[in-house]
C-alpha cells in the first residue's frame, strides 16, 4: 500500500516536471528540468521491473542528451 | 509551425485522450502480442544460453532490428558530420582546475571499468551493448569537460573515432555472415554452431557477447563523434 | 492499478509534449518538447509490459512469472533512435541559427517567404 502511494506521487512529479520542461523560460533551465524528467522516468521504469530500459534511459536521457543539449545551446549563444 | 496557444492546447488534449483510449483498448483486447512473452521467456535459455531475455531478444531473436538500429545511429552520425562539415576545428572547452583534473584522472579507471563490465555481462544481468556504449561516450564527455578540448583532441583523434565506428558496423555484418557461411540464416546464433555454454557463466550465449561488444564500441564511438562534432563546430 | 495510473500519466505527458511542439516558437524548446513526447511513449511501452507480482526478465531459478520482455526490447531501440534523431535536430538548429542569426521559427519562416 505504501509503495503504491509513492508510485502515484512519482507519476504526479513526472507530469509536473514535463510541464516545467515545456513552459519555463530560458534554455538552460528547460534542459535541466528535462534531465530531472528523465531521472524520474528512470525511477518509474525501475518500479515497473523494466531494468534494461531504466539503465538505457538513465545513461541516454539524463546523461548524454543533456550534454548534447548544453553543447548545442553553447554554440547558439556564444557563451554559456 | 506556430499556432495559437488555444488551438495547440485543444489539439494536445484531443490527442492525449486518443492515446489513452487506444492504449486501454489495446491493453484489453491485446491480440497475439502478449502471448509471445511466454514463448520468448521460456525459450531464451534453450535457444541461446543467455539468461537476460531482453538481450536475447535484441541480439538473437530480433537481431535484424538491432542491425537497423545500428544503421540509424550510423546515419545520424553521418548527418551531423555532414551538417558541420565546413567548420571542423579543435573545440573551445577550457578545462577545469587542478583539483578536478587530478580527481577525474584517478577515478577514470573506475569510470572505464563500469561500462566494460556492463557490456561484458550483458547476457547475465541488466545491461548490454547499448547501455555500456552510451556510458563510455559519457566518459569521453567527462574527460573533455575536465581536461579541455585541446588535450582530448590529441588523445582521441576524431577521424579515428569515425573509422572505429565504421569498422564496428562492418564487424557486425561479418559476425552475421558466419551464419550464412554455415548454411543457415543471417545472424544465426546456435544454428550456426556458436557454443551455448553454461547459462549464467560469462562464456555463454554463443554470438551474443561478441555482438554486445561490437555494439558497445559502435555506440560509444558514434555518440562520441557526435559530441566532438558539436564541440568543434565554429560556424565560420 | 499501477498500469492504469501509468497509462494516464503517459497520455497526459504526451499531450504536454505535443502542446510544446505546436506552440513554442524557439527551436530548442521544440526539441525539448519532442524529447518529452518520446519519453511518454516509452512509458506506455513499459506499462504495457508489466504483469502484477512478476519479476524482472532475468531468468533465475525459482521464479515462475516474468514481465513481458518484448516491449522492453522495442523501448530500448526507441530510446537509442530518439537520441540519434534529437542529435540531428539540434545540429539543424545550430545550422539555422548560424544562417539566420536567430532560432525563432516565426522569423525564419517570414524570411523564407
Amino acid at each position: 500500500m505504501g509503495l503504491e502511494v509513492v508510485f502515484l506521487g512519482l507519476l504526479v512529479l513526472i507530469v509536473v516536471s514535463a510541464l516545467g520542461a515545456v513552459l519555463v523560460r530560458g534554455y538552460i533551465t528547460s534542459v535541466v528540468v528535462l534531465s530531472v524528467f528523465s531521472v524520474l522516468t528512470t525511477v518509474s521504469f525501475a518500479f515497473m521491473h523494466a531494468v534494461d530500459v531504466a539503465m538505457a534511459e538513465a545513461a541516454i536521457g539524463a546523461g548524454l542528451m543533456t550534454a548534447i543539449f548544453v553543447t548545442a545551446i553553447d554554440r547558439i549563444r556564444g557563451q554559456r | 509551425m506556430k499556432m495559437g496557444h488555444a488551438a495547440a492546447a485543444i489539439i494536445a488534449l484531443a490527442s492525449s485522450a486518443a492515446v489513452l483510449t487506444l492504449t486501454l483498448v489495446f491493453a484489453v483486447t491485446g491480440g497475439e502480442a502478449p502471448q509471445l512473452a511466454g514463448a520468448m521467456t521460456s525459450g531464451s535459455v534453450a535457444a541461446s544460453g543467455s539468461v537476460n531475455v531482453v538481450t536475447t531478444i535484441l541480439l538473437d531473436f530480433r537481431s535484424l532490428d538491432t542491425l537497423g538500429e545500428a544503421s540509424v545511429i550510423f546515419a545520424s552520425v553521418a548527418c551531423v558530420g555532414v551538417l558541420f562539415r565546413g567548420s571542423r576545428r579543435i573545440g573551445t572547452e577550457p578545462g577545469l582546475g587542478v583539483l578536478v583534473r587530478r580527481s577525474v584522472g584517478y577515478l577514470s579507471a573506475l569510470f572505464l571499468l563500469f561500462p566494460l563490465y556492463i557490456v561484458a555481462h550483458g547476457h547475465l544481468s541488466p545491461g548490454g551493448g547499448f547501455q555500456g556504449g552510451v556510458s563510455l561516450a559519457v566518459l569521453l564527455i567527462l574527460l573533455t569537460v575536465a581536461y579541455g578540448s585541446r588535450p582530448m583532441a590529441t588523445a582521441v583523434d576524431p577521424s579515428r573515432l569515425h573509422m572505429t565506428e565504421s569498422l564496428s558496423a562492418l564487424g557486425f555484418l561479418m559476425a552475421g555472415f558466419v551464419g550464412v557461411l554455415q548454411g543457415t540464416s543471417f545472424l544465426a546464433n546456435a544454428a550456426a554452431g556458436f557454443p551455448r555454454g553454461v547459462p549464467g557463466s560469462l562464456l555463454s550465449g554463443g554470438l551474443i557477447p561478441v555482438l554486445n561488444a561490437i555494439i558497445g564500441v559502435k555506440v560509444a564511438s558514434g555518440l562520441g563523434s557526435i559530441f566532438f562534432d558539436f564541440q568543434s563546430e565554429r560556424g565560420e | 492499478m499501477l498500469q492504469q495510473a501509468m497509462y494516464v500519466a503517459a497520455a497526459i505527458v504526451f499531450g504536454i509534449g505535443l502542446y510544446g511542439v505546436l506552440s513554442r516558437r524557439d527551436m530548442v524548446k521544440i526539441c525539448v518538447s519532442l524529447s518529452v513526447m518520446e519519453s511518454s511513449l516509452i512509458m506506455i511501452l513499459v506499462a504495457l509490459a508489466y504483469r502484477p507480482d512478476a519479476a524482472a526478465p532475468i531468468i533465475v531459478d525459482g521464479v515462475a512469472t516474468y514481465v513481458d520482455p518484448l516491449p522492453h526490447a522495442l523501448a530500448l531501440t526507441a530510446i537509442v533512435i530518439g537520441a540519434g534523431v534529437l542529435s540531428v535536430a539540434l545540429a539543424l538548429t545550430v545550422i539555422v541559427h548560424r544562417a539566420h542569426g536567430t532560432s525563432n521559427i516565426a522569423v525564419v519562416f517570414r524570411r523564407g517567404r
